[in-house]
């Protein structure tokens, strides 16, 4: 057993010693596991709680001081997506608005790499601990603790070990979201799991009145257009948030495949029109190692349920 | 057959003795009725056990993060008590293990700060009559479904039984100063991280203690669940629960997997 690293809890380093394996794995893909020569070592886990700075100055509350107001978050050196609406219909009245910007949240999305980057690294680390060659059905979440105002990153998953298989190279173990007939079929195909790549976007609706009007689905005669048409503002919102954690991962590969990508949208709606959207995109990041060959002619099969 | 244990409600005496006659009830689906046949096991009776517990109250420090020792204890003997009881029918029964057991904490509105912890799960016997009950003398217990029992089988693994282990947790509330402090930065809290995962770490060592004690070579499934039950948003009940189980053989007896395939909907 290699020496606990100093960082992990004391319980950890207690756990590990014991000789037997624990595994978070379902007892199908434990087969698939085991009949692909990889043998379970122990259930890994990393966490990270973070102070979420954003809730202090992006809510509806501030929501009179105008759009400038929101640029001047930490981390924000004003690069990244910006997109500016001016409004069609010269003055109003003082709360009409008179213009709408939708922008990127930088402290946002450099907050959850953060949490992420800490917790998974956590993860790594008591799988090296173990002595694992992978890191198989890795499963991270993150969500509120309680009514803190803090939130808190998990990432679990069922350290591997390749049944005599050479010393880990670099004594780094790769990482995946896939276990069981999944990997396997992965590793049938002709690819590698090489690690997890996650990355998260976040991007800032100031909505323009025109935004505003229909998202409202009212005042149609301010907002220039029929009900039912296209909100411009917010669909360039939905696209960049999604471009921008996509950009995100793809500079994560280093020229590997992505495979198995999930992406989830969330949106939190902050007044008429104005939102915060988060975009996470997940995957696996593989690198083919073999020519793929033909798998053989599949069986058709009916089941008798 | 002995005598049903002092334990049990006469009710259960009298299900019990019908079972022994042959008769079995189970909850299992046919498909996992016919794996269990297909590995040599046969399904005597559903079997449950049940304790109600009151769980009573501690005193936490507003501003620490610490383990609640007396609900951790209180969590862990009325879960066993439960467990027992179960293993206690299946056992009046002649039943070499429980397996799909499920374990519910239940709570009512006649009693507070009472919970009803409830084990329940289908006995089954070997049919060539070879014993399988674990270093304990009981029946083994399971989580695992009909058709997770027969692919684990296959693997040359026997279960040993459900092992869980559990820690109760008071996170800190956090002073005004604290929040002002970081008040509109993204920052780590190594305090609450660390603090939750020494609660994680604490039940899931206890649980392995639970699978050295069976003389297990491992716990597959392994499960970490959360919850507040009734005590507020800071205090956490942390619940690991897998199955022990032991290697039996190295061969592995699980056919090759091929593509299918199906031509259901």
């Amino acid at each position: 057993m290699v020496g606990t690293p100093v960082d992990l809890p004391e319980a950890a380093g207690r756990r590990f010693t014991d000789g037997a394996f624990t595994s978070a794995l379902t007892v199908p893909d434990f087969a698939a596991c085991l009949q692909m020569g990889l043998e379970p070592v122990g259930f890994v886990q990393g966490f990270c709680v973070m102070q979420w700075g954003w809730q202090g100055f992006a809510g509806p509350s501030t929501a009179g001081m105008g759009g400038m107001g929101y640029r001047s978050g930490p981390g924000d050196a004003g690069q990244g997506y910006s997109e500016s609406w001016q409004c069609p219909h010269g003055f109003v009245s003082m709360e009409h608005r008179s213009w709408g910007q939708n922008f990127e949240q930088a402290w946002v999305e450099q907050a959850w790499a953060t949490g992420f980057t800490a917790a998974y690294g956590r993860l790594i680390e008591e799988a090296t601990a173990l002595g694992a060659h992978g890191v198989i059905g890795l499963v991270d979440t993150s969500g509120p603790l309680g009514d803190l105002g803090v939130v808190e990153f998990r990432v679990q998953g069922t350290a591997v070990r390749v049944l005599d298989g050479p010393a880990p190279h670099e004594g780094r173990p790769w990482s995946t979201y896939l276990a069981g007939q999944r990997l396997a079929k992965l590793i049938e195909a002709g690819y590698a799991p090489v690690s997890i790549a996650a990355a998260a976007a976040s991007v800032r609706v100031w909505a323009s009145c025109v935004t505003g009007y229909l998202t409202e689905g009212t005042a149609t005669a301010f907002a220039y257009q029929q009900v039912g048409a296209e909100i411009e503002q917010t669909a360039k919102a939905h696209m960049a948030v999604r471009r921008i954690a996509r950009e995100r991962v793809r500079a994560q590969l280093g020229g590997d495949s992505l495979h198995g990508a999930s992406m989830t949208t969330s949106e939190r709606e902050l007044g008429e029109g104005d939102a915060e959207l988060l975009c996470v995109l997940r995957g696996n990041r593989v690198r083919r190692f073999k020519a793929f060959d033909p798998m053989p002619a599949p069986r058709p099969t009916v089941r008798l349920l | 057959m002995s005598d049903t244990p002092a334990d049990l409600p006469e009710g259960a005496s009298r299900r019990l003795e019908e079972l022994e006659q042959g008769l079995f009830t189970s909850d299992l689906s046919v498909n996992e009725f016919l794996l269990i046949k297909e590995v040599g096991f046969h399904p005597l009776g559903f079997v449950m056990g049940s304790s109600i517990y009151h769980t009573g109250i501690q005193t936490r420090r507003w501003s620490q993060s610490q383990e609640l020792t007396k609900l951790t204890g209180a969590m862990y003997e009325a879960r066993e008590l439960a467990m027992t009881r179960m293993e206690e029918e299946a056992s009046e029964l002649g039943a070499d293990g429980v397996v799909g057991v499920r374990l519910d904490v239940n709570y009512y509105e006649w009693g507070k700060d009472a919970a009803e912890f409830i084990a329940v799960g289908t006995a089954v016997k070997a049919e060539n009559g070879v014993s399988h009950r674990n270093k304990l003398g009981k029946p083994f217990t399971s989580d695992l479904s009909g058709q997770d029992f027969w692919t684990l089988m296959q693997t040359g693994y026997l279960p040993l039984g459900l092992v869980m282990g559990t820690c109760v947790y008071h996170i800190a509330h956090r002073g005004l100063g604290q929040t002002l402090g970081s008040a509109g930065q993204n920052v780590e809290l190594p305090n609450f991280t660390q603090a939750l995962y020494e609660a994680r770490e604490l039940a899931m060592t206890r649980m392995q203690d639970e699978s050295n004690r069976l003389g297990a070579s491992g716990i597959v499934g392994v499960r970490l669940e959360e919850k507040s039950h009734q005590w507020g948003s800071h205090t956490i009940e942390f619940l690991s629960l897998g199955t022990a189980v032991v290697r039996t053989s190295d061969q592995v007896t699980l056919p090759t997997p091929t593509t299918i395939i199906s031509l259901d909907n």
